[in-house]
Protein backbone atom coordinates (compact mmCIF):
# COMPACT_ATOMS: atom_id res chain seq x y z
CA UNK A 1 0.00 0.00 0.00
CA UNK A 2 1.53 3.39 -1.07
CA UNK A 3 2.40 6.14 2.01
CA UNK A 4 -0.86 7.76 2.95
CA UNK A 5 -0.76 11.57 2.73
CA UNK A 6 -2.81 13.70 4.99
CA UNK A 7 -4.24 17.15 3.45
CA UNK A 8 -4.33 19.98 6.09
CA UNK A 9 -6.23 22.92 4.99
CA UNK A 10 -4.89 25.20 7.85
CA UNK A 11 -7.94 27.59 7.88
CA UNK A 12 -7.48 30.62 10.51
CA UNK A 13 -11.17 29.20 11.93
CA UNK A 14 -11.49 25.76 10.42
CA UNK A 15 -8.98 23.49 9.51
CA UNK A 16 -9.99 21.27 6.89
CA UNK A 17 -8.13 17.71 7.52
CA UNK A 18 -8.22 14.52 5.77
CA UNK A 19 -6.13 11.83 4.51
CA UNK A 20 -6.05 11.70 0.56
CA UNK A 21 -8.09 8.34 0.53
CA UNK A 22 -10.71 9.89 2.36
CA UNK A 23 -14.14 11.37 0.70
CA UNK A 24 -14.92 14.52 2.48
CA UNK A 25 -12.31 16.37 5.02
CA UNK A 26 -13.47 16.71 8.75
CA UNK A 27 -14.07 20.42 9.67
CA UNK A 28 -12.25 21.02 12.58
CA UNK A 29 -12.52 24.86 14.48
CA UNK A 30 -8.52 26.23 14.67
CA UNK A 31 -8.94 27.39 18.10
CA UNK A 32 -8.90 26.60 21.95
CA UNK A 33 -12.18 27.31 23.75
CA UNK A 34 -13.16 27.88 26.99
CA UNK A 35 -16.59 27.95 28.47
CA UNK A 36 -18.15 29.45 31.90
CA UNK A 37 -19.66 26.61 32.86
CA UNK A 38 -16.89 23.87 32.53
CA UNK A 39 -14.34 25.78 34.33
CA UNK A 40 -11.80 22.88 34.55
CA UNK A 41 -11.71 22.45 30.78
CA UNK A 42 -10.31 23.57 27.64
CA UNK A 43 -11.58 22.50 24.83
CA UNK A 44 -9.32 21.58 21.60
CA UNK A 45 -10.70 22.04 18.35
CA UNK A 46 -14.04 20.06 17.46
CA UNK A 47 -14.19 19.06 21.59
CA UNK A 48 -16.31 21.95 21.91
CA UNK A 49 -19.22 19.81 20.42
CA UNK A 50 -19.26 18.17 23.94
CA UNK A 51 -19.58 21.43 25.98
CA UNK A 52 -23.24 21.95 26.52
CA UNK A 53 -23.11 25.82 27.38
CA UNK A 54 -22.04 28.12 24.21
CA UNK A 55 -22.51 30.99 25.64
CA UNK A 56 -19.89 33.58 26.24
CA UNK A 57 -17.44 31.15 24.59
CA UNK A 58 -13.70 32.26 24.86
CA UNK A 59 -11.30 31.65 22.25
CA UNK A 60 -7.97 31.26 21.85
CA UNK A 61 -6.87 31.46 18.21
CA UNK A 62 -3.58 30.50 16.81
CA UNK A 63 -3.90 33.05 13.48
CA UNK A 64 -3.64 36.62 14.02
CA UNK A 65 -4.66 38.77 11.10
CA UNK A 66 -4.78 35.89 9.01
CA UNK A 67 -1.05 34.59 9.95
CA UNK A 68 0.22 31.74 12.21
CA UNK A 69 1.68 33.57 15.68
CA UNK A 70 0.56 31.49 18.33
CA UNK A 71 1.84 28.35 17.61
CA UNK A 72 1.54 27.21 21.55
CA UNK A 73 -2.48 26.99 20.44
CA UNK A 74 -1.73 25.98 16.74
CA UNK A 75 0.29 23.14 18.03
CA UNK A 76 -2.68 21.89 20.61
CA UNK A 77 -4.59 21.88 18.01
CA UNK A 78 -2.44 20.00 15.62
CA UNK A 79 -1.21 17.77 18.26
CA UNK A 80 -5.01 16.79 18.94
CA UNK A 81 -5.69 16.60 14.97
CA UNK A 82 -2.87 13.80 14.32
CA UNK A 83 -2.95 11.87 17.40
CA UNK A 84 -5.21 9.15 18.30
CA UNK A 85 -8.03 10.65 19.06
CA UNK A 86 -8.93 12.13 15.86
CA UNK A 87 -6.61 10.69 12.50
CA UNK A 88 -4.08 8.46 14.67
CA UNK A 89 -1.17 9.99 11.96
CA UNK A 90 2.24 7.33 11.68
CA UNK A 91 3.75 10.87 10.93
CA UNK A 92 6.92 9.42 9.63
CA UNK A 93 5.10 7.29 7.27
CA UNK A 94 3.04 9.92 6.05
CA UNK A 95 3.39 12.45 3.62
CA UNK A 96 1.84 15.98 4.59
CA UNK A 97 0.08 18.49 2.12
CA UNK A 98 -0.40 21.71 4.43
CA UNK A 99 -1.75 25.43 3.05
CA UNK A 100 -0.50 28.67 3.97
CA UNK A 101 -1.71 32.29 3.40
CA UNK A 102 -0.23 34.12 0.16
CA UNK A 103 2.84 35.95 0.56
CA UNK A 104 3.47 34.10 4.22
CA UNK A 105 6.23 35.98 6.05
CA UNK A 106 9.62 33.66 6.43
CA UNK A 107 10.24 33.44 9.71
CA UNK A 108 6.74 31.42 9.61
CA UNK A 109 7.20 29.57 7.38
CA UNK A 110 11.15 28.55 8.48
CA UNK A 111 8.71 27.58 11.84
CA UNK A 112 6.68 25.14 9.51
CA UNK A 113 9.42 23.44 7.76
CA UNK A 114 10.89 22.74 11.01
CA UNK A 115 7.52 21.45 12.79
CA UNK A 116 6.45 19.28 10.41
CA UNK A 117 10.71 17.74 9.32
CA UNK A 118 11.74 18.30 13.19
CA UNK A 119 9.04 18.04 15.43
CA UNK A 120 6.10 15.54 13.47
CA UNK A 121 8.60 13.90 11.59
CA UNK A 122 6.78 13.91 8.55
CA UNK A 123 7.84 11.86 5.66
CA UNK A 124 7.76 14.28 2.90
CA UNK A 125 6.21 17.85 3.09
CA UNK A 126 4.26 20.28 0.36
CA UNK A 127 3.46 23.63 1.49
CA UNK A 128 1.28 25.44 -0.30
CA UNK A 129 -1.46 28.35 -0.89
CA UNK A 130 -4.83 27.17 -0.64
CA UNK A 131 -5.91 29.20 -3.52
CA UNK A 132 -2.82 26.87 -5.77
CA UNK A 133 -4.68 24.09 -4.86
CA UNK A 134 -8.53 25.43 -5.48
CA UNK A 135 -6.70 27.00 -8.89
CA UNK A 136 -5.28 22.86 -9.61
CA UNK A 137 -8.98 21.31 -8.79
CA UNK A 138 -10.62 24.36 -11.42
CA UNK A 139 -8.21 22.83 -14.32
CA UNK A 140 -8.53 19.04 -13.46
CA UNK A 141 -12.67 20.00 -13.85
CA UNK A 142 -12.07 22.17 -16.99
CA UNK A 143 -8.66 21.39 -18.84
CA UNK A 144 -9.56 23.62 -21.52
CA UNK A 145 -9.64 26.69 -19.54
CA UNK A 146 -5.77 28.20 -19.52
CA UNK A 147 -6.12 30.98 -16.85
CA UNK A 148 -8.57 30.74 -13.56
CA UNK A 149 -9.14 33.66 -11.10
CA UNK A 150 -9.48 32.46 -7.50
CA UNK A 151 -11.47 34.57 -4.92
CA UNK A 152 -10.70 33.17 -1.43
CA UNK A 153 -12.76 34.82 0.86
CA UNK A 154 -12.23 33.80 4.59
CA UNK A 155 -12.01 34.02 8.09
CA UNK A 156 -9.48 37.62 8.04
CA UNK A 157 -9.10 38.69 4.01
CA UNK A 158 -10.21 38.15 1.08
CA UNK A 159 -7.51 37.56 -1.52
CA UNK A 160 -7.84 37.52 -5.28
CA UNK A 161 -5.21 35.48 -7.26
CA UNK A 162 -5.02 34.75 -10.80
CA UNK A 163 -3.37 31.47 -12.20
CA UNK A 164 -2.06 31.00 -15.61
CA UNK A 165 -1.33 26.94 -16.05
CA UNK A 166 -2.02 26.35 -12.12
CA UNK A 167 0.93 29.07 -11.47
CA UNK A 168 0.15 32.36 -9.69
CA UNK A 169 0.55 35.53 -11.08
CA UNK A 170 1.87 36.88 -8.07
CA UNK A 171 2.08 41.20 -9.26
CA UNK A 172 -1.62 40.12 -9.67
CA UNK A 173 -2.39 39.48 -6.23
CA UNK A 174 -4.09 41.51 -3.69
CA UNK A 175 -5.82 41.27 -0.68
CA UNK A 176 -9.16 42.62 0.72
CA UNK A 177 -8.87 43.24 4.57
CA UNK A 178 -12.00 41.68 5.08
CA UNK A 179 -13.02 38.40 6.28
CA UNK A 180 -15.40 36.67 8.27
CA UNK A 181 -13.95 37.66 11.47
CA UNK A 182 -14.86 41.35 10.94
CA UNK A 183 -18.37 40.94 9.72
CA UNK A 184 -19.50 38.73 12.82
CA UNK A 185 -17.55 41.13 14.99
CA UNK A 186 -19.60 44.12 13.48
CA UNK A 187 -22.83 42.22 13.61
CA UNK A 188 -21.73 41.95 17.27
CA UNK A 189 -21.34 45.35 17.56
CA UNK A 190 -24.48 46.74 15.66
CA UNK A 191 -26.84 44.56 17.43
CA UNK A 192 -25.22 45.40 20.62
CA UNK A 193 -26.04 48.70 20.18
CA UNK A 194 -29.52 48.21 18.79
CA UNK A 195 -31.61 45.40 20.36
CA UNK A 196 -29.27 43.50 22.85
CA UNK A 197 -25.88 43.31 24.50
CA UNK A 198 -24.07 39.83 22.37
CA UNK A 199 -20.62 41.37 22.21
CA UNK A 200 -19.73 38.20 24.16
CA UNK A 201 -21.54 35.71 22.46
CA UNK A 202 -19.08 35.17 19.07
CA UNK A 203 -20.04 31.92 18.70
CA UNK A 204 -23.95 32.01 18.72
CA UNK A 205 -23.59 35.49 16.34
CA UNK A 206 -21.55 33.54 14.04
CA UNK A 207 -24.12 30.90 13.67
CA UNK A 208 -27.02 33.86 13.39
CA UNK A 209 -24.76 35.34 10.47
CA UNK A 210 -25.23 31.79 8.67
CA UNK A 211 -27.92 31.16 9.51
CA UNK A 212 -29.86 34.54 7.79
CA UNK A 213 -27.18 36.84 6.17
CA UNK A 214 -27.45 37.28 2.47
CA UNK A 215 -25.89 39.12 -0.16
CA UNK A 216 -28.24 41.65 -2.11
CA UNK A 217 -28.22 42.10 -5.70
CA UNK A 218 -30.32 45.28 -5.35
CA UNK A 219 -28.91 46.89 -2.19
CA UNK A 220 -31.26 50.35 -2.00
CA UNK A 221 -33.98 48.56 -3.10
CA UNK A 222 -33.58 46.06 -0.01
CA UNK A 223 -33.28 48.93 1.62
CA UNK A 224 -36.38 50.51 0.47
CA UNK A 225 -38.33 46.86 1.48
CA UNK A 226 -36.58 46.97 4.98
CA UNK A 227 -38.33 50.03 5.66
CA UNK A 228 -42.09 48.69 5.40
CA UNK A 229 -43.90 47.57 8.14
CA UNK A 230 -45.70 44.23 8.76
CA UNK A 231 -46.03 42.07 6.33
CA UNK A 232 -44.67 43.87 3.39
CA UNK A 233 -41.52 43.49 4.44
CA UNK A 234 -40.27 40.52 3.17
CA UNK A 235 -36.63 40.83 4.63
CA UNK A 236 -36.89 40.83 8.40
CA UNK A 237 -36.37 37.37 10.08
CA UNK A 238 -37.07 36.97 13.61
CA UNK A 239 -34.20 34.71 15.29
CA UNK A 240 -34.51 32.75 18.19
CA UNK A 241 -31.49 32.73 20.14
CA UNK A 242 -30.35 29.68 21.92
CA UNK A 243 -30.56 29.05 25.73
CA UNK A 244 -28.87 26.14 25.52
CA UNK A 245 -31.67 24.57 27.94
CA UNK A 246 -34.50 24.06 26.10
CA UNK A 247 -32.86 25.49 22.58
CA UNK A 248 -29.77 24.05 22.07
CA UNK A 249 -29.22 26.23 18.53
CA UNK A 250 -30.74 28.81 17.35
CA UNK A 251 -33.01 29.36 14.58
CA UNK A 252 -35.34 31.53 12.69
CA UNK A 253 -38.89 31.89 13.92
CA UNK A 254 -41.79 31.26 11.48
CA UNK A 255 -43.85 33.80 10.17
CA UNK A 256 -47.21 34.46 12.58
CA UNK A 257 -46.08 31.98 15.41
CA UNK A 258 -46.23 33.62 19.12
CA UNK A 259 -43.84 34.41 20.95
CA UNK A 260 -42.75 31.92 24.01
CA UNK A 261 -42.07 33.00 27.05
CA UNK A 262 -38.26 33.24 27.99
CA UNK A 263 -37.69 33.10 24.71
CA UNK A 264 -35.00 36.12 23.64
CA UNK A 265 -35.13 36.84 19.90
CA UNK A 266 -32.94 39.43 17.79
CA UNK A 267 -34.82 41.27 14.65
CA UNK A 268 -32.46 40.82 11.46
CA UNK A 269 -33.78 43.09 9.45
CA UNK A 270 -31.27 45.50 7.44
CA UNK A 271 -28.33 43.87 9.02
CA UNK A 272 -29.11 40.78 7.02
CA UNK A 273 -27.67 42.51 3.74
CA UNK A 274 -25.98 45.37 5.47
CA UNK A 275 -23.39 42.92 6.80
CA UNK A 276 -21.97 40.60 4.17
CA UNK A 277 -22.24 44.22 1.75
CA UNK A 278 -18.85 45.02 3.60
CA UNK A 279 -17.37 42.59 1.43
CA UNK A 280 -18.24 44.35 -1.24
CA UNK A 281 -18.24 47.83 -0.38
CA UNK A 282 -15.23 48.20 2.60
CA UNK A 283 -15.70 51.57 2.73
CA UNK A 284 -19.38 51.43 4.26
CA UNK A 285 -17.85 51.29 7.46
CA UNK A 286 -15.05 53.31 6.49
CA UNK A 287 -12.13 51.14 5.61
CA UNK A 288 -11.04 52.41 2.38
CA UNK A 289 -10.54 50.07 -0.07
CA UNK A 290 -11.57 48.75 -2.97
CA UNK A 291 -14.64 45.53 -2.43
CA UNK A 292 -14.04 42.26 -4.15
CA UNK A 293 -16.02 42.89 -7.70
CA UNK A 294 -13.46 46.15 -8.08
CA UNK A 295 -10.52 44.09 -6.49
CA UNK A 296 -11.42 41.76 -9.21
CA UNK A 297 -11.08 44.22 -12.10
CA UNK A 298 -8.35 45.82 -10.38
CA UNK A 299 -6.25 42.36 -10.07
CA UNK A 300 -6.89 41.35 -13.85
CA UNK A 301 -6.39 44.56 -14.81
CA UNK A 302 -2.38 43.93 -13.73
CA UNK A 303 -2.19 40.59 -15.57
CA UNK A 304 -0.59 40.78 -18.80
CA UNK A 305 -3.88 42.26 -21.68
CA UNK A 306 -3.52 38.55 -23.34
CA UNK A 307 -4.83 36.68 -20.51
CA UNK A 308 -7.79 39.25 -19.24
CA UNK A 309 -10.53 37.79 -21.52
CA UNK A 310 -9.83 34.21 -20.13
CA UNK A 311 -9.84 35.12 -16.67
CA UNK A 312 -12.93 37.06 -17.21
CA UNK A 313 -14.37 33.88 -17.75
CA UNK A 314 -13.05 32.05 -15.65
CA UNK A 315 -13.69 33.38 -12.28
CA UNK A 316 -13.94 30.71 -9.04
CA UNK A 317 -15.40 31.74 -5.76
CA UNK A 318 -13.77 29.61 -3.06
CA UNK A 319 -13.89 30.14 1.00
CA UNK A 320 -16.61 30.63 3.98
CA UNK A 321 -17.73 34.00 3.26
CA UNK A 322 -18.47 32.28 -0.90
CA UNK A 323 -21.35 30.26 1.07
CA UNK A 324 -23.58 33.37 1.63
CA UNK A 325 -26.38 33.10 -0.66
CA UNK A 326 -26.48 35.22 -3.59
CA UNK A 327 -23.06 36.07 -3.67
CA UNK A 328 -22.24 34.30 -7.07
CA UNK A 329 -25.23 36.91 -8.74
CA UNK A 330 -23.55 39.81 -6.74
CA UNK A 331 -20.06 39.33 -8.17
CA UNK A 332 -21.78 38.45 -11.52
CA UNK A 333 -23.54 41.60 -11.95
CA UNK A 334 -21.06 43.82 -10.57
CA UNK A 335 -17.92 42.96 -12.55
CA UNK A 336 -20.16 42.85 -15.80
CA UNK A 337 -20.77 46.35 -14.98
CA UNK A 338 -17.11 47.08 -14.25
CA UNK A 339 -15.37 44.32 -17.03
CA UNK A 340 -14.99 45.65 -20.77
CA UNK A 341 -18.28 44.66 -23.06
CA UNK A 342 -16.31 42.61 -25.10
CA UNK A 343 -14.88 40.40 -22.57
CA UNK A 344 -17.58 37.29 -21.68
CA UNK A 345 -17.92 37.69 -17.29
CA UNK A 346 -18.28 33.97 -15.89
CA UNK A 347 -18.53 33.22 -12.18
CA UNK A 348 -18.31 29.74 -10.89
CA UNK A 349 -19.09 28.99 -7.23
CA UNK A 350 -18.84 25.53 -6.45
CA UNK A 351 -20.95 23.15 -4.26
CA UNK A 352 -18.75 23.49 -1.34
CA UNK A 353 -16.77 27.02 -1.36
CA UNK A 354 -15.27 26.06 1.75
CA UNK A 355 -13.90 22.53 1.09
CA UNK A 356 -12.98 23.48 -2.56
CA UNK A 357 -9.23 24.00 -1.94
CA UNK A 358 -8.75 20.40 0.16
CA UNK A 359 -10.33 18.77 -2.65
CA UNK A 360 -7.74 20.28 -5.05
CA UNK A 361 -5.28 19.04 -2.68
CA UNK A 362 -6.75 15.68 -3.06
CA UNK A 363 -6.46 15.68 -6.92
CA UNK A 364 -2.92 17.18 -6.48
CA UNK A 365 -2.37 14.36 -4.69
CA UNK A 366 -2.95 12.03 -6.96
CA UNK A 367 -1.30 13.56 -10.14
CA UNK A 368 2.09 12.56 -11.45
CA UNK A 369 3.87 15.28 -10.73
CA UNK A 370 3.14 15.36 -7.07
CA UNK A 371 6.20 13.57 -5.59
CA UNK A 372 8.43 15.88 -7.40
CA UNK A 373 6.53 18.92 -5.67
CA UNK A 374 7.18 17.75 -2.26
CA UNK A 375 10.46 18.02 -0.16
CA UNK A 376 11.39 14.85 1.49
CA UNK A 377 12.56 14.70 5.54
CA UNK A 378 15.84 13.50 3.79
CA UNK A 379 16.26 16.29 1.42
CA UNK A 380 15.45 18.66 4.31
CA UNK A 381 18.56 16.82 6.54
CA UNK A 382 20.96 17.82 3.94
CA UNK A 383 19.75 20.83 2.44
CA UNK A 384 18.16 22.64 5.66
CA UNK A 385 15.39 24.99 5.11
CA UNK A 386 16.69 26.70 1.74
CA UNK A 387 15.41 23.77 -0.25
CA UNK A 388 11.87 24.54 1.19
CA UNK A 389 12.64 28.15 0.02
CA UNK A 390 13.22 27.22 -3.31
CA UNK A 391 10.79 24.48 -3.98
CA UNK A 392 7.82 25.53 -2.19
CA UNK A 393 6.40 29.02 -4.14
CA UNK A 394 4.41 30.38 -1.46
CA UNK B 1 -34.61 94.04 49.03
CA UNK B 2 -32.56 95.88 46.13
CA UNK B 3 -33.33 97.31 42.81
CA UNK B 4 -30.71 96.81 40.44
CA UNK B 5 -29.39 100.10 39.01
CA UNK B 6 -29.05 98.89 35.74
CA UNK B 7 -32.31 97.39 35.16
CA UNK B 8 -35.77 98.61 35.85
CA UNK B 9 -36.34 95.30 37.43
CA UNK B 10 -36.96 93.69 40.97
CA UNK B 11 -34.58 91.22 42.55
CA UNK B 12 -35.37 89.29 45.77
CA UNK B 13 -32.04 88.86 47.39
CA UNK B 14 -28.23 89.58 47.55
CA UNK B 15 -26.27 86.76 48.03
CA UNK B 16 -22.77 87.21 47.38
CA UNK B 17 -21.65 83.82 47.75
CA UNK B 18 -23.99 82.63 45.49
CA UNK B 19 -24.83 84.12 41.97
CA UNK B 20 -28.61 83.93 42.49
CA UNK B 21 -29.80 87.86 41.89
CA UNK B 22 -29.82 89.69 38.56
CA UNK B 23 -28.86 92.83 40.32
CA UNK B 24 -25.24 91.09 41.35
CA UNK B 25 -25.13 89.49 37.71
CA UNK B 26 -25.81 93.19 36.45
CA UNK B 27 -22.77 94.51 38.42
CA UNK B 28 -20.17 91.80 36.86
CA UNK B 29 -21.43 92.17 33.90
CA UNK B 30 -21.75 95.79 33.19
CA UNK B 31 -24.69 94.42 31.33
CA UNK B 32 -28.62 95.36 30.88
CA UNK B 33 -30.15 92.73 32.95
CA UNK B 34 -33.00 92.24 30.69
CA UNK B 35 -30.40 90.79 27.85
CA UNK B 36 -28.92 88.19 30.84
CA UNK B 37 -32.45 87.01 32.49
CA UNK B 38 -33.92 85.95 28.99
CA UNK B 39 -32.30 82.52 29.08
CA UNK B 40 -32.08 79.96 25.81
CA UNK B 41 -32.02 76.67 26.80
CA UNK B 42 -31.29 75.69 23.11
CA UNK B 43 -28.65 77.95 23.20
CA UNK B 44 -26.79 77.07 26.97
CA UNK B 45 -27.08 73.36 25.38
CA UNK B 46 -25.18 74.69 22.07
CA UNK B 47 -22.75 76.35 23.89
CA UNK B 48 -21.64 73.12 26.29
CA UNK B 49 -21.36 71.35 23.17
CA UNK B 50 -18.03 70.23 22.07
CA UNK B 51 -17.36 70.06 18.24
CA UNK B 52 -14.83 66.77 17.79
CA UNK B 53 -11.67 67.77 15.11
CA UNK B 54 -10.90 66.04 12.52
CA UNK B 55 -7.78 64.26 14.12
CA UNK B 56 -10.51 63.14 17.26
CA UNK B 57 -12.46 61.84 15.03
CA UNK B 58 -9.84 59.70 12.85
CA UNK B 59 -8.65 58.50 16.17
CA UNK B 60 -12.24 57.10 17.33
CA UNK B 61 -12.61 55.57 13.79
CA UNK B 62 -9.52 54.30 14.08
CA UNK B 63 -10.56 52.29 17.15
CA UNK B 64 -13.60 51.06 16.38
CA UNK B 65 -11.97 49.33 13.52
CA UNK B 66 -9.54 47.77 15.50
CA UNK B 67 -12.47 46.51 17.84
CA UNK B 68 -13.41 44.72 14.69
CA UNK B 69 -9.85 42.10 14.78
CA UNK B 70 -10.58 41.10 18.56
CA UNK B 71 -11.00 37.84 19.09
CA UNK B 72 -13.02 38.41 22.11
CA UNK B 73 -14.39 40.66 24.27
CA UNK B 74 -14.94 39.12 27.69
CA UNK B 75 -12.71 38.42 30.36
CA UNK B 76 -10.93 34.91 30.06
CA UNK B 77 -13.12 33.06 32.40
CA UNK B 78 -10.60 30.48 33.50
CA UNK B 79 -8.44 33.64 34.45
CA UNK B 80 -8.66 33.16 38.06
CA UNK B 81 -7.97 29.64 38.06
CA UNK B 82 -4.43 29.56 37.36
CA UNK B 83 -3.60 28.03 41.15
CA UNK B 84 -6.10 25.51 40.90
CA UNK B 85 -5.26 24.20 37.39
CA UNK B 86 -1.83 23.09 38.91
CA UNK B 87 -3.40 20.47 41.28
CA UNK B 88 -5.72 19.04 38.94
CA UNK B 89 -4.74 15.66 37.05
CA UNK B 90 -3.93 15.69 33.63
CA UNK B 91 -5.81 13.96 31.27
CA UNK B 92 -3.26 11.82 30.07
CA UNK B 93 -0.73 11.81 32.62
CA UNK B 94 -0.31 8.09 32.84
CA UNK B 95 -0.31 7.47 29.71
CA UNK B 96 2.53 8.83 27.79
CA UNK B 97 4.68 11.18 30.33
CA UNK B 98 7.87 11.26 28.68
CA UNK B 99 6.75 11.87 25.54
CA UNK B 100 4.29 15.41 27.00
CA UNK B 101 7.65 16.30 28.66
CA UNK B 102 9.94 16.30 25.68
CA UNK B 103 7.50 18.30 23.89
CA UNK B 104 7.32 20.97 26.35
CA UNK B 105 11.51 21.04 26.06
CA UNK B 106 10.83 21.90 22.65
CA UNK B 107 7.99 24.30 22.75
CA UNK B 108 10.87 26.38 25.44
CA UNK B 109 13.45 26.56 22.79
CA UNK B 110 10.56 27.01 20.17
CA UNK B 111 9.02 29.89 21.92
CA UNK B 112 12.05 32.04 22.07
CA UNK B 113 12.54 31.58 18.21
CA UNK B 114 9.53 31.99 16.74
CA UNK B 115 7.46 34.12 19.20
CA UNK B 116 6.50 37.06 17.19
CA UNK B 117 3.64 39.52 16.80
CA UNK B 118 1.72 40.33 13.81
CA UNK B 119 2.96 43.92 14.25
CA UNK B 120 6.53 42.51 14.54
CA UNK B 121 6.31 39.95 11.54
CA UNK B 122 4.99 42.98 9.58
CA UNK B 123 7.81 45.66 11.01
CA UNK B 124 10.75 42.39 9.43
CA UNK B 125 8.89 42.37 6.15
CA UNK B 126 9.53 46.48 6.25
CA UNK B 127 12.98 46.01 7.00
CA UNK B 128 14.05 42.92 4.75
CA UNK B 129 13.31 44.33 1.58
CA UNK B 130 11.84 41.61 0.09
CA UNK B 131 11.20 42.26 -3.46
CA UNK B 132 7.36 43.37 -3.86
CA UNK B 133 4.98 42.02 -4.58
CA UNK B 134 4.88 41.25 -0.50
CA UNK B 135 2.56 41.39 1.88
CA UNK B 136 2.76 44.99 2.06
CA UNK B 137 2.38 45.97 -1.75
CA UNK B 138 -0.76 43.37 -2.27
CA UNK B 139 -3.35 45.66 -0.14
CA UNK B 140 -5.84 47.26 -2.47
CA UNK B 141 -6.10 50.98 -3.10
CA UNK B 142 -9.14 53.43 -2.31
CA UNK B 143 -12.21 52.90 -4.15
CA UNK B 144 -12.37 55.61 -6.62
CA UNK B 145 -17.16 55.46 -5.85
CA UNK B 146 -18.17 58.08 -3.02
CA UNK B 147 -17.97 56.28 0.06
CA UNK B 148 -22.02 55.43 1.16
CA UNK B 149 -23.77 56.90 4.42
CA UNK B 150 -25.72 54.96 6.39
CA UNK B 151 -27.39 56.05 9.94
CA UNK B 152 -25.10 55.10 12.77
CA UNK B 153 -28.22 54.10 14.65
CA UNK B 154 -30.83 52.00 12.60
CA UNK B 155 -28.13 50.89 9.45
CA UNK B 156 -30.64 52.77 6.58
CA UNK B 157 -29.03 55.41 4.19
CA UNK B 158 -28.70 58.53 5.66
CA UNK B 159 -28.33 62.16 4.52
CA UNK B 160 -27.35 63.85 8.18
CA UNK B 161 -24.02 64.25 9.75
CA UNK B 162 -24.00 65.05 13.28
CA UNK B 163 -22.13 68.50 13.81
CA UNK B 164 -20.73 67.53 17.15
CA UNK B 165 -19.23 63.92 15.94
CA UNK B 166 -19.54 63.54 12.53
CA UNK B 167 -21.66 60.25 12.83
CA UNK B 168 -24.19 59.79 10.54
CA UNK B 169 -28.21 60.08 11.05
CA UNK B 170 -31.45 59.36 8.94
CA UNK B 171 -34.12 61.17 11.31
CA UNK B 172 -34.27 63.47 14.09
CA UNK B 173 -35.08 60.23 16.43
CA UNK B 174 -32.08 58.45 15.17
CA UNK B 175 -30.43 61.69 16.13
CA UNK B 176 -31.60 61.56 20.05
CA UNK B 177 -31.12 58.26 20.06
CA UNK B 178 -27.77 59.59 19.20
CA UNK B 179 -26.98 62.35 21.08
CA UNK B 180 -28.30 59.90 24.31
CA UNK B 181 -26.17 57.15 23.46
CA UNK B 182 -22.81 57.81 21.42
CA UNK B 183 -21.94 61.10 20.43
CA UNK B 184 -18.59 62.24 22.65
CA UNK B 185 -18.71 59.23 24.22
CA UNK B 186 -15.67 57.30 24.57
CA UNK B 187 -13.71 60.24 23.53
CA UNK B 188 -10.75 60.47 26.36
Amino acid sequence: MAAPTVILDNGAYHVKIGLASDKDPRHIPNCISKSKSERRKQFIGNQIEDCRDLSALYYMLPFQKGYLVNWDVQRQVWDYMFGKELLGLECPDTTAVVTEPYFNFSSIQEAMNEIFFEEYQFKALLRINAGTLSAHKRKSENPEHRCCLIVDSGYSFTHIAPYYNSQKVAEAIFRVNVGGKLLTNHLKEIISYRQLHVMDETYVMNQVKEDVCYVSSQFYKDMEIAKLKGKENTVCREYVLPDFHTVKRGFVKEDGSKQKPNEQIVRMNNERFAVPEILFHPSDISIQEKGISEAIVHSISATPKEMHPHLYRNIVLTGGNCAFPGVKERVEKDVRSLAPVEYDVQVTLPPNPVTYAWEGGKTMTESKEFSKLTVSKKQYEEEGQNICFDKFDV
Amino acid sequence: MVTCPLSTSYTHCVDLDRVVCGWYWCEIMKMPAKEQTRESGRQKELAQRRVLDSFTRAKRLRRQLEALEQDNFQEDPHANLVLLKKKLPQFDSNEDTPTTKKRKKRGDHFKQRFRKTFHMLVEEEQLSMNEPPNYLTCCMPHSPAPQRKFCAVCGFPSNYTCVACGARYCCTKCLGTHLDTRCLKWTA
